[in-house]
């Protein structure tokens, strides 16, 4: 499969990235009711159509452009976005092996990975990167093996322990996470990083989720969809950062919400690791304005459907109390009222 | 109702005797000597066994130094602060040996704190326990200048760290210690969130 890279785009200042109509159509939406609420949407994550759910780990057009934004982001604040407890190396080395191994099975033309023993070569043509490595001696590359990996990777990584009959933060990436603190979560564990999210606990969903995940075996992934909504096409929404983006949240009107307010698809396919028994939580993000929702006519219509009948709480909790009604009303143009099957990406 | 809504506050415990504890570490603070009192007296055999360290440091005023000085005990250590208490601790946790059992008792900062050092030790849970005594005032970390602020009773306030108004979130952080606090007026600059005493 060839893919079309945009390798120019901005995620800050100027805004630049776009998606291609190909590139919409093949994102996975997450609605799949008109009225949305937290459920155990977990499932095997075998290989579903020729869109996002077809890879391990999906790559598409905006892969360069996102390696470059979280490389600016991670530059700009040393040991901000990226933490590792020192105890997790050995986790770190499963996760390079399981992205470096993944992406040159799925996409041959762009990495290769040739192992000799610990001595390992990797190429990433998309990146102009030709390392050989040790396997297991962190010395033999320019940074841990789980930032060198991930600054080739789409998407936001967790790894979390299992200890005591839960799961702790031990290492992570994130430089597009949305409202929360790395350093602030490092070491928490199941209960305590769900904390702030609204209605979980109450519906026992945290502790079935716990149960289901501490059995997750090694080589049998699962995959989970959430979202959130931005506006504009911006990674970096920290906590950290909060002050930088969030007086957009008070830009956005009826007219213009189909341009500045965007849809953060997160697609989470949760990996058992085999040598350190942690579980990695990749939370692969897509971001698709309104209008690019609205090309298709039955997602916008869903998704007026959802916006207008979410419960204030979640509301609050994902951040859009403020724009939330002029979304609702932009979305409303494709709403007639009239009942019919929604057709689901992939 | 003190932990209502706050899904992450550390859940506390009651300070008993640990059973197969060699040396037991009894640290407090303000009103939580009331606590280290209680405990004593609990463990009536174990005097010669047991080292209190005491911090005066208090928000409610409270001290129970001088009852603490008529207990028989191996020694008592008496710290002007809590940071001194902690400091302190750690030095005596690195030579600690096994069978070293802690106990502390006091506000959660210094709880958190203390914390902080013993799980650096590796200290299981089956030999620590924590007691909440005293009101629940916050430790706070500020998630855009990094800086610490003890005794926080307010929903919003000014950070003297980056002098920003934040607001406290009810989420907390074992190693950090501290509640987390962002910008209170990050969408409209001057528009704050109503002020609110926290449930401490």
């Amino acid at each position: 499969m060839t893919i079309q890279f945009r390798p120019d785009e901005t995620y800050r200042d100027d805004y630049t990235y776009a998606n291609s109509p190909e590139c919409i159509a093949r994102a996975p939406f997450p609605f799949p009711d008109d009225e949305y609420m937290y459920s155990m949407n977990l499932e095997p994550h075998v290989s579903v159509g020729d869109g996002a759910l077809k890879a391990i780990f999906d790559i598409d057009e905006h892969y360069i452009s996102e390696c470059r934004d979280r490389a600016i982001t991670l530059e700009k604040d040393p040991g901000m976005h990226y933490v590792s407890a020192p105890h997790m190396m050995e986790a770190q080395w499963d996760l390079l092996e399981l992205i470096m191994e993944s992406y040159a099975s799925d996409y041959p033309e762009y990495f290769t990975l040739e192992k000799d023993g610990t001595r390992w070569h990797w190429t990433n043509t998309l990146l102009n990167i030709d390392d050989t490595f040790t396997f297991g001696d962190p010395s033999t590359l320019p940074y841990e093996p789980m930032e060198y990996i991930t600054r080739q990777a789409q998407g936001d990584w967790v790894l979390q322990e299992e200890r005591d009959g839960t799961l702790y933060w031990g290492a992570g990436i994130a430089t597009q996470r949305a409202d929360y603190s790395l350093r602030f979560n490092l070491g928490m564990a199941w209960h305590e990083f769900h904390g702030p999210v609204p209605l979980l606990k109450e519906t026992g969903m945290l502790d079935r989720a716990l149960k289901f995940l501490l059995r997750l075996r090694c080589g049998h992934p699962v995959r989970r969809l959430n979202w959130s909504l931005t506006v504009n096409p911006r990674l970096d929404v920290s906590a950290e950062s909060l002050p930088d983006w969030a007086p957009d949240r008070t830009t956005v009107t009826a007219e213009n919400a189909g341009k500045l307010v965007y849809l953060r698809i997160e697609l989470q396919p949760l990996h058992r690791l085999p040598r350190s028994n942690a579980i990695v939580f990749p939370i692969r993000t897509y971001l698709l304005n309104l209008e690019d929702i609205a090309t298709n006519p039955a997602w916008a219509k869903r998704m007026h459907r959802v916006l207008k009948s979410l419960n204030q709480e979640l509301v609050d909790y994902k951040g859009f109390t403020r724009y939330r009604d002029a979304a609702v009303e932009w979305l409303s143009q494709f709403d007639d009222g009239q009942d019919e099957e929604v057709v689901k990406a992939g | 109702m003190l932990i209502t809504g706050i899904k992450s506050r550390p859940v506390y415990d009651q300070l008993r005797p640990l059973p197969g504890g060699i040396r037991h570490l009894v640290a407090g603070q303000g009103s939580g000597g009331r606590a280290m009192l209680r405990l004593l007296d609990e463990m009536p055999e174990q005097g010669m066994q047991t080292t209190l360290l005491y911090s005066q440091e208090s928000f409610s005023g409270l001290d129970f130094l001088a009852e603490l000085q008529q207990r028989q005990v191996a020694e008592l250590r008496v710290y002007p602060s809590n940071q001194e208490l902690v400091a302190d601790l750690e030095r005596i946790l690195g030579n600690a040996r096994m069978g070293t059992r802690l106990y502390l008792s006091g506000s959660e900062s210094f709880i958190g704190t203390a914390m902080q050092v013993a799980t650096h030790y590796d200290m299981n849970s089956d030999e620590v326990l924590r007691e909440h005594a005293g009101s629940f005032v916050r430790r706070i970390w500020c998630v855009h200048c990094d800086s610490y602020t003890e005794n926080v009773t307010q929903r919003v306030f000014q950070c003297p760290g980056c002098n920003a108004m934040l607001v406290v979130r009810d989420h907390y952080s074992r190693r950090l210690a501290a509640f987390q606090a962002v910008k209170a007026d990050a969408e409209v600059p001057g528009e704050l969130p109503e002020a609110e005493e926290l449930d401490t």
